[in-house]
């Protein structure tokens, strides 16, 4: 009887944290789509402002999401299948903008698209990724590319390569087995990766921030809008973009939910 | 017709080294080891899969060792079927056929026959997570016959399937061999595989060959202990059986041999050496099978010896050096051999 209560008052205690945690969750959130009055909310969502903000993080994500599983599925593969000299090193060079905070990355990319020698043989030939629209885009890519690679290792590694096999026995190159039978085989995982990616590009801010600048109307994401609005005190539009952001957050979540089984977001 | 020479490989912990074989066209040639031998590398380097770090592959007199394996007409079966899960079993069959732009009509036609052969038509619709393991390993045969390849090479095919499926597929796997006069390379590690299906056998132990024979003179005269070991069936009969009163009785040659297996005609039998009792005198127990023979040869090595005794037939027996000292035992001597009917192994020959 006593040991029962005991293991009862276990899983009550843990059950309770769980409840809280979940409790303070969903009011820090719902709190904040419920903070404005809704009429302002909707004035905020449909301003010129947060319009330009939602379609340029559409854009900027895409593109850089594209970029990402374009690099994503051969470096994946490589990773996977073959043995090469120093590919724990390549492995952990990969891995560390995982690892690094954005704005780390944003200073280095700053540095190296700047005042560095590339980023001045760059600008010299009419290539410029600072401070504009490019520069989203490459940041975005560097810091979630890492993301993207990583899901795309844990779907192919699940590939046994005997499929391949058999598919080159029965007359494929190595290119069209892998178009027909290792691609196809990989994309419950490759549809999770890339919305996990493009979730994670659009709110990507730290390293936007600091190599695309933080100019209204001109390099402004929603997480540069957010920051835009709250450092000026307008609430409703910072709010605004958060929501949006919530909105996109919850869809992508479910989305993975719904093709990332077993795969590993980190 | 397939000649390997000197084929060196290594990948990982597993290694080839220097194969040597010839096998003959529309041969069925069945390659015996253990886990580890490096018999799957041997099956994936002549599909072209890895290219050797040494040696030479010809096909029908041309070198093929360079080829790309989509060019070889070599077909592969695995153990767990490698079926594509994202296509229909009519699509998996008809895989090869697409990819040599053949007319859609022609391609239905040819999977319709390789699946109506393998009994799997009805199935095509259906994708192969839904199917039985003997229904994915036919329709895997089947993707790699309906190419007509020169060579089929099959991976312990019969390995993950309950003993009665397969059973029926070893005896369809003999039965296309005969039809189609494919040359087959079969992988295995079951005793009857051998005797229902091969011509020749070859035993590979850490990647070399080391014996090449028909069944019976891999059985019977195992050139290396490690083949006697791995084989294990030391005496190995050729005779016929009679069913009497569900037992089945075998004759081989002057001696009689009782075994549980319902089984008539041509059969092989197979007894273990250490499965056999010697005695002085002939002694009443539940065992069946008694003969009455002479030692011809006494062979000591470690802490057990091998004695021939010739019943009419030459046994093996295993003994420990104890026992032939208890027993006094000396070549020439009189002996009873004694062994029950479920020591014997018996399959269709």
């Amino acid at each position: 009887m006593q040991r029962r209560s005991r293991s009862s008052l276990f899983s009550a205690s843990f059950l309770a944290i769980s409840a809280v945690l979940v409790i303070f969750m969903t009011i820090v959130i719902g709190g904040l789509v419920l903070y404005p009055s809704q009429r302002e909310l909707l004035a905020s969502i449909t301003s010129p402002e947060i319009l330009f903000a939602i379609q340029l993080s559409l854009v900027t994500s895409a593109v850089s999401t594209a970029l990402c599983i374009i690099i994503a599925i051969p470096v994946a593969y490589a990773m996977t299948r073959f043995s090469f000299p120093g590919k724990s090193l390549a492995n952990v060079i990969m891995n560390l903008p995982l690892s690094l905070p954005p704005l780390v990355a944003g200073v280095a990319l700053l540095i190296f698209f700047g005042p560095s020698l590339i980023g001045t043989v760059l600008r010299g030939s009419g290539i410029d990724i600072v401070f504009n629209v490019t520069a989203i885009i490459v940041a975005q890519f560097f810091v979630n590319v890492p993301y993207m690679i990583r899901i795309t290792r844990a779907a192919s590694a699940v590939i046994n390569p005997r499929y391949e096999y058999v598919a080159r026995t029965l007359g494929c190159s190595e290119w069209s087995a892998f178009r027909q039978v290792t691609l196809p085989l990989a994309a419950k995982g490759l549809i999770a990766g890339l919305v996990i990616t493009w979730s994670k590009s659009i709110g990507e801010f730290g390293a936007v921030l600091l190599l695309a600048g933080a100019t209204a109307m001109k390099t402004e994401t929603l997480p540069i809008a957010v920051y835009l609005n709250i450092s000026t005190g307008d609430l409703n539009e910072a709010i605004a973009a958060s929501i949006v952001l919530i909105g996109i957050a919850l869809v992508s979540l479910l989305i993975f939910e719904q093709y990332g089984d077993g795969t590993q977001v980190i | 017709m397939l000649r390997i020479t000197g084929l060196t490989k290594t990948l990982g912990s597993f290694s080839l080294k220097g194969v040597n074989l010839h096998i003959e066209e529309g041969e069925y040639f069945i390659i015996l080891g253990p886990t580890g031998a490096g018999k799957t590398i041997l099956l994936e380097t002549i599909a072209g899969i890895y290219s050797p770090d040494g040696g030479t592959i010809a096909l029908h007199g041309s070198d093929i060792t360079r080829t790309d394996p989509k060019h070889r007409g070599i077909g592969m079966v695995y153990q767990v079927y490698m079926l594509f899960p994202h296509l229909t079993i009519e699509e998996n069959i008809g895989f090869g056929l697409r990819q040599r732009h053949i007319d859609p009509v022609t391609i239905r036609n040819r999977v319709r026959q390789t699946a109506e052969m393998l009994g799997i038509w009805h199935l095509r619709e259906r994708y192969p997570e839904t199917l039985s393991g003997g229904e994915q390993q036919r329709a895997a045969i089947a993707r790699a016959l309906a190419l007509g390849p020169r060579v089929l090479l099959l991976d312990e095919p019969l390995s993950a399937l309950d003993v009665t499926t397969r059973e029926r597929l070893r005896r369809e796997l003999r039965t296309i061999h005969r039809m189609m006069k494919t040359t087959i390379i079969h992988i295995t590690h079951h005793f009857e595989d051998i005797f229902a299906l091969a011509d020749r056998v070859a035993i590979m132990q850490n990647g070399t060959i080391v014996q090449v024979g028909t069944p019976e003179e891999i059985f019977q005269r195992p050139e290396t202990e490690f083949v006697a070991s791995f084989t294990g069936m030391e005496n190995v009969f050729c005779g016929r059986s009679r069913l009497r009163d569900g037992a089945a009785l075998i004759d081989v040659g002057p001696i009689s041999i009782q075994t549980v297996a319902g089984i008539e005609g041509d059969v092989y039998v197979g007894i273990r050496p250490e499965e056999v009792i010697v005695s002085r005198e002939p002694f009443e127990s539940s065992a069946i099978n008694t003969f009455r023979g002479t030692v011809t040869e006494i062979q000591q090595n470690g802490m057990f010896s091998r004695i021939v005794v010739d019943a009419g037939v030459p046994f093996v027996c295993a003994l420990t050096r104890q026992s032939i000292r208890r027993l006094e035992l000396a070549e020439g001597e009189t002996v009873y051999l004694t062994f029950k009917a479920s020591a014997v192994h018996a399959c269709p020959g």
